[in-house]
């Protein structure tokens, strides 16, 4: 009698939330029925922690039941949570990439869903330093709800979504900043602190531009994995094609990796990349040569040139374009020089690429080609400021011939006033 | 005195005339002459005679202040797009063999829509209109 009470209550509770749930709440019920698990798990006040409402599996009509098993349907809760429905409960640590991959790694079923999403996930998670160590039974490693979060599952494109670009650093940072998890495994854990000030963490966290890298761009997402020395330059050509190539086809390139150096990480580091500047080129204090490189070796004599070259390039820009903002400022023709500054703005943002060539010939021919451009524009330019003092000058002249014949006509006429007096 | 006087004055007279003259006439004259100097806005622009391009070509031209690169297609088809890549200013070129438009500098493409393909460039080129009336071309703002 009691069963059937219970029965009757759950029924009928379920049918008024059914009724009265919005139509994304609805659409997660099978087949139009309702799921007991949220209708029990909600009137208990059992849901999990971080359940969201907004999660993809719910809105997509995937329950409870998805992962953990058991039965919707059914309304009496030891029998929708019992072994002959496949209830699991809540998954194993260990299995839960298994879990999650019983359906993300079936092309056919999530063809369904979304048909461009890839379904080698499971594999590459397993091929990761996350889930190799999963595999060796340690449990502290990320698992896929690590990661993604096990109720509040957002799509990636998603700003609310824990995997989303601007919310990635700061997911793995739950992790990877808890320093006596780190300390167990015997990694930093100030990475996101050195990210967050990088050329790149300022761009996205700071710009908020989602085509700068986050974390998993340079170490992969589910086959995350530190980049290794001989594929650390590969990693930053996927963005910076032309400095990588150059490198790669420098002799530098080869003394790099027969010492074991790690390409583009020794002049520019890693988590803290700076915004690079050209004073990372030469013999000064900020320079990145010298950290090898001693006074009177060839490299030395090399880093002094190229630096030299770029600087000169660097300030005579610089002065053509402060004479062209003076040329603007007095109201001459300025749109030749504008166009030449152009370029001479072009060899200098190709001379700081091409400095990745480490090829003193075409570093020093580059710059000459730009301070010849500079020195056609400063032509351009003292001509313009020429014509303008020739303009003033002329304007003074008109003036005095004005006044001159002003005066003469003011005596002319006081002349003839005294001749009639006389006469 | 009197003779050094008058002509002391028709000399002031003289100059101040011929002066006042040539301030007036060479204003004129320069206008008549005037310098290479070119509109501050320009709305459009002619860029010659259809016959000047080859097919599957491209060209730099100055419209206004900006840099414009006038493509002519394998179809014949001609589009125009600010020259100057979204990335940092440079600027860009036709590549003929990949059919896209590339900036050396960073080694961004763009398609011959002027959309941004790969490499660094946020942004896609801004397009020009471009008009052929009588095997003339013309280039454009999309405004007009």
């Amino acid at each position: 009698m009691k069963n059937i009470i219970r029965r009757a209550y759950v029924l009928f509770v379920g049918t008024v939330i059914f009724i009265n749930l919005p139509s994304t709440v609805r659409a997660y019920t099978l087949q139009d029925k309702v799921d007991n698990c949220f209708v029990c798990h909600q009137e208990n006040e059992m849901l999990p922690e971080g359940f969201s409402e907004n999660d993809i599996h719910f809105t997509s009509g995937i329950g409870c039941v998805g992962c953990h098993g058991g039965s919707a349907i059914e309304e009496d809760e030891e029998i929708a949570m019992s072994s002959k429905f496949g209830f699991i409960g809540v998954p194993d640590k260990k299995d839960i990439p298994a879990t999650c991959g019983k359906c993300h790694s079936d092309i056919e079923f999530m063809r369904q869903y979304r048909p461009r999403i890839a379904t080698d996930q499971v594999s590459q998670y397993f091929e990761s330093v996350h889930g190799k160590k999963l595999k060796q039974g340690d449990n502290k490693v990320a698992d896929c709800t690590s990661c993604h979060s096990a109720h509040s599952i957002l799509p990636v494109d998603d700003p609310r979504s824990s995997v989303y670009p601007l919310n990635l650093p700061e997911t793995c940072n739950h992790c990877h900043g808890n320093s006596d998890l780190m300390y167990t495994y015997k990694l930093k854990s100030n990475q996101y602190e050195e990210y967050s000030k990088s050329v790149h963490g300022v761009a996205l966290l700071e710009h908020r531009d989602i085509s700068a890298p986050a974390c998993n761009d340079c170490h992969g997402n589910h086959g995350a994995t530190p980049p290794g020395i001989q594929s650390i330059s590969h990693v930053c050509g996927t963005c910076h094609v032309n400095n990588q190539q150059y490198f790669e086809k420098s002799n530098l390139s080869t003394i790099f990796s027969e010492a074991g150096f790690h390409g583009c990480e020794e002049c520019h580091g890693y988590h803290s990349i700076p915004k690079p500047s050209d004073d990372m080129l030469g013999v000064g204090e900020k320079s990145v040569c010298i950290k090898c490189h001693d006074s009177g070796d060839v490299g030395y004599d090399a880093a002094l040139s190229w630096g030299g070259k770029l600087n000169e390039l660097r300030t005579i820009h610089e002065h053509a374009a402060e004479v062209l903002a003076e040329v603007v400022k007095k109201g001459m023709n300025d749109v030749d020089i504008d166009f030449a500054l152009k370029d001479v703005n072009q060899s200098l943002i190709q001379l700081r690429t091409f400095v990745h060539t480490f090829d003193s010939k075409l570093i020093v021919e580059k710059a000459d080609e730009g301070i010849v451009l500079a020195n056609n524009a400063l032509e351009l330019a003292d001509k313009e400021i020429e014509e303008y003092y020739n303009r003033r000058i002329g304007f003074g002249f008109a003036t005095l011939a004005f006044v001159i014949l002003a005066f003469g006509v003011y005596l002319k006429i006081r002349k003839s006033s005294n001749v009639k007096h006389e006469s | 005195m009197k003779q050094d006087r008058r002509g002391f004055l028709n000399t002031l007279l003289g100059i101040g005339g011929i002066g006042a003259i040539a301030s007036i006439i060479y204003p004129v004259f320069e206008f008549l002459l005037p310098p290479e100097s070119r509109e501050p806005t320009v709305s459009s622009i002619k860029a010659g005679a259809i016959d000047q391009y080859e097919v599957n070509s491209a060209k730099i031209l100055k419209f206004g202040r900006e840099p414009v690169i006038l493509i002519r297609k394998d179809s014949g088809e001609f589009s125009a797009f600010s020259a100057t890549c979204t990335h940092l200013d440079c600027i860009v070129q036709y590549r003929q063999d990949t059919k896209q438009i590339l900036c050396a500098c960073h080694n961004g493409h763009y398609d011959l829509k002027g959309r941004n393909v790969s490499g660094p460039p946020p942004k896609p080129l801004t397009e020009f209109k471009v008009s052929v009336i009588n095997n003339e071309i013309t280039i454009s703002t999309m405004e007009g």
